[in-house]
């Protein structure tokens, strides 16, 4: 009794190292490769760094990079149109990854080939992409542009005209991204309980009373969790807009990654960069809280 | 006591004697001693092609080993500066655009290159760019001149040159256009859309892209970014009378005789549209090579060349868009020698010969001068060569990466129609005015421009 005593005297202190032990590298690489690079950016956020003599003179500037933040009318723009972006992309992606979920869930004959092809876009490199929708929006040369001709309609400046590139790199996003949407769907709607379904059936639930009152209210948390996932994507767009656009015509088509890699790295302007990444990071960690909060309430 | 003779010389031997003993002493000057391989960073220009034969030759011929590392423009630029600023570069020569070679000087980055080879000297021949390969650390002044250290060899003497269609021209008895008015009128006759576009201009937005175009209709007309960079009046003029006159002549251009989406038109696009035949004049920097290729062009032998026009009253403007060659500070002295070794084989005549035979510009004004320009593969290096006295540099600051992204969104804007002309020139004014400021510059701003 005395040593069975002892022993559970001692587990919890053994079990607390052990703890330790087990988590400790993986606390130190989250640290080294997440923390830090924060603090870093912090540190840089709160400087200004020139370049002299090879080396780097930082000068300690306070909050000044941030106050600048909003006097800078190229972020207003890109927030501006990453919002825009991000919700058009972003819902029109869920709504045709949904139906076509829907459509082929069904299906039984040919489910590999063309679950294959419909993952295809995900799987190019956006650098190819890029390339293939340039050809195809060219406004001389472009197959949308020859086909618009051959039925006689005029041909349209689809990345150069500002009031239609945002529109043509949301097209583009919408290619690329929809099945991934259509994927987690698809997942989502395959473990979905069959025995409702026949319930409702034998209620004698039509089809749309079967969507709307079954099928969405149980693919809810999947719906809310493609949806951030593809948001938080969508704020990030980078990749299609580089290929492009290049952020124009104008700041038709300038997104938030775009406006901080230019004056992070083209204007070579480190500390007002990472004042510009962070404020940006905290927007989206906000932001994505929100959106899974309010998702958690409404599965609740 | 029977005295020793040589062998006697006949006339065709002393000839071919001399003869071989000069090829002897080029190719000894362009086979220096085998040193440590190197790397190259550079970017991807429609001259690179002729750049890489170019190195391979060096290879060929010496045995050193080059390692090239090709990117986009902007790439190319940020491996650099990542390279410059770690503890060792990976890269022994940058290949630097007059863009952005300021920044680099000021930042000291680039090893003088008297430090490694003592008396080295750039040939007399060589162009030498508004005297951007000197730099003084101490007064930040370019040039010679102002007694500046070398830093960098050129490796390429990019200007832009007005591309017409001289089959066209012939057709329809056109004269060369030497002033806007001029290239005006004749491009109204080439101006056929969408079969045909009189010109077609790059108006896209980019690190160095729409402001690089502008330029020559900016100067050209007496305008600038500022009074005198050089000897350090950085008054703001870029929303003065005359810069003003050079954005509107470029907009006529594009409205009356232009592509219609000129504010979309990338470098790309504008060499493009020439060598597919939609383009009766672009101004652009060289690209013979691409016109004269008949796997990429159908208007081979059918493009000419010549200065970019100007306003009445003043002289041709052409920016310098060259490239340097520098050596960082922070690499081994061995790997700067071996460096330095490429770079003085590149500047030999024999070598820039062999560049040009190879589709790209060289640097020296005797290859230029040459045999070569009478061949009609080589029409552009005469247009070139009348051309780059007049080059000169658009930045010598180190606040050009700023005022670029500045100017680069607004020129975009103004020839989209997003703003008008005058109110594109102000809202730059104000915002490079801005730029300055915040570097501690004085930087006085002249009164807007009326708007209405």
């Amino acid at each position: 009794m005395v040593t069975l005593a002892r022993r559970a005297a001692t587990r919890p202190r053994g079990e607390f190292w052990w703890r330790c032990a087990a988590l400790g590298p993986a606390v130190a690489l989250f640290a080294l490769l997440t923390v830090l690079p924060i603090v870093l950016l912090v540190a840089l956020s709160l400087n200004r760094i020139q370049w002299s003599g090879g080396h780097a003179i930082w000068s300690f500037v306070g909050l000044r990079n941030f106050v600048a933040l909003g006097a800078d009318a190229l972020l207003q723009a890109s927030l501006r149109n990453t919002l825009i972006f991000a919700l058009s992309a972003v819902t029109l992606q869920m709504l045709l990854g949904l139906g076509l979920a829907l459509l082929t869930g069904a299906v039984v004959r040919g489910r590999t080939t063309y679950r294959v092809v419909f993952m295809l876009p995900i799987l190019l490199p956006g650098i190819v992409i890029g390339a293939i929708w340039k050809l195809m929006y060219s406004f001389d040369f472009g197959i949308i542009n020859i086909a618009l001709a051959g039925l006689g309609i005029t041909p349209q400046d689809w990345l150069g005209e500002p009031a239609l590139a945002l529109g043509s790199v949301v097209a583009v996003d919408v290619w690329h991204w929809t099945p991934f949407c259509y994927l987690l769907l698809l997942a989502g709607l395959e473990a979905l309980p069959r025995d409702v379904y026949e319930a409702a059936a034998i209620d004698g639930a039509g089809a749309w009373s079967t969507f709307r009152h079954v099928t969405l209210p149980l693919l809810a948390p999947t719906l809310a969790v493609t949806f951030v996932f593809r948001a938080i994507l969508a704020f990030k767009v980078f990749d299609e807009i580089y290929l492009l656009t290049g952020g124009g015509p104008g700041t038709a088509t300038e997104v938030l990654s775009f406006t901080v890699y230019r004056r992070f790295f083209t204007e070579d302007r480190a500390g007002y960069g990472a004042a510009m990444a962070l404020a940006i990071f905290v927007l989206i960690a906000v932001l994505a809280s929100g959106a899974m909060l309010a998702a958690r309430r409404r599965a609740r | 006591m029977q005295r020793m003779r040589g062998p006697r010389l006949t006339r065709r031997q002393a000839v071919a004697t001399l003869a071989g003993t000069t090829m002897l002493a080029a190719t000894a000057r362009a086979a220096p001693e085998a040193v440590a391989p190197i790397t190259i960073v550079i970017n991807q220009s429609p001259w690179f092609a002729g750049f890489r034969k170019t190195v391979e030759l060096y290879t060929k011929q010496t045995g050193n080993k080059v390692t090239l590392d090709v990117n986009p423009f902007a790439g190319s630029l940020e491996k650099q500066r990542t390279a410059v600023r770690s503890g060792q570069s990976p890269f022994d020569v940058l290949v630097i655009n007059a863009g952005f070679f300021v920044e680099m000087y000021v930042g000291g980055f680039l090893q003088p290159l008297t430090a490694i080879r003592p008396g080295f000297t750039l040939e007399p021949d060589v162009y030498t760019f508004d005297g951007s390969p000197w730099w003084n650390a101490a007064t930040h002044k370019i040039g010679p001149a102002a007694g500046g250290q070398l830093l960098t060899v050129p490796i390429n003497p990019y200007i832009p040159l007005l591309h017409y269609r001289s089959d066209l021209y012939k057709a329809k008895g056109l004269k060369v256009a030497e002033t806007w008015d001029e290239l005006l009128a004749n491009a109204r006759v080439l101006h056929s859309p969408p079969r045909m576009y009189g010109i077609v201009q790059r108006g896209d937005r980019g690190a160095f892209n729409v402001t690089y175009d502008v330029l020559p209709y900016l100067w050209s007309h007496g305008g600038d970014f500022f009074r005198d960079q050089k000897g350090g009046d950085f008054t703001i003029t870029i929303n003065s009378k005359p810069t003003l006159a050079g954005l509107q002549t470029y907009l006529k251009l594009a409205k009356v005789v232009g592509h219609p989406h000129t504010a979309a038109e990338t470098q790309a696009d504008v060499i493009q549209a020439m060598a597919t035949g939609h383009a009766g004049h672009i101004i652009a920097v060289l690209a013979a090579g691409t016109f004269d290729n008949p796997d990429q062009s159908i208007v081979v032998d059918k493009v000419a060349f010549a200065p970019p026009p100007h306003a009445p009253g003043f002289q041709t403007s052409p920016p310098l868009g060259h490239w340097l060659g520098g050596i960082p500070r922070n690499t081994p002295p061995e790997r700067q020698r071996a460096a330095l070794a490429f770079l003085d084989w590149f500047q030999s005549k024999a070598a820039q010969m062999e560049y040009a035979r190879n589709g790209s510009p060289p640097v020296r004004r005797d290859v230029l001068q040459s045999e070569l320009a009478k061949e009609e593969r080589f029409r552009w290096m005469k247009p070139l060569a009348d051309a780059l006295p007049f080059a000169r540099l658009c930045f010598v600051i180190p606040q050009a990466a700023e005022i670029l992204a500045v100017t680069e969104l607004r020129f975009n804007q103004a020839i989209g129609g997003e703003l008008g002309p005058a109110q594109a020139l102000n809202t730059m004014a104000a915002e490079i005015g801005k730029v300055m400021a915040s570097a501690g510059v004085n930087a006085p701003r002249l009164p807007d421009l009326p708007t209405g």
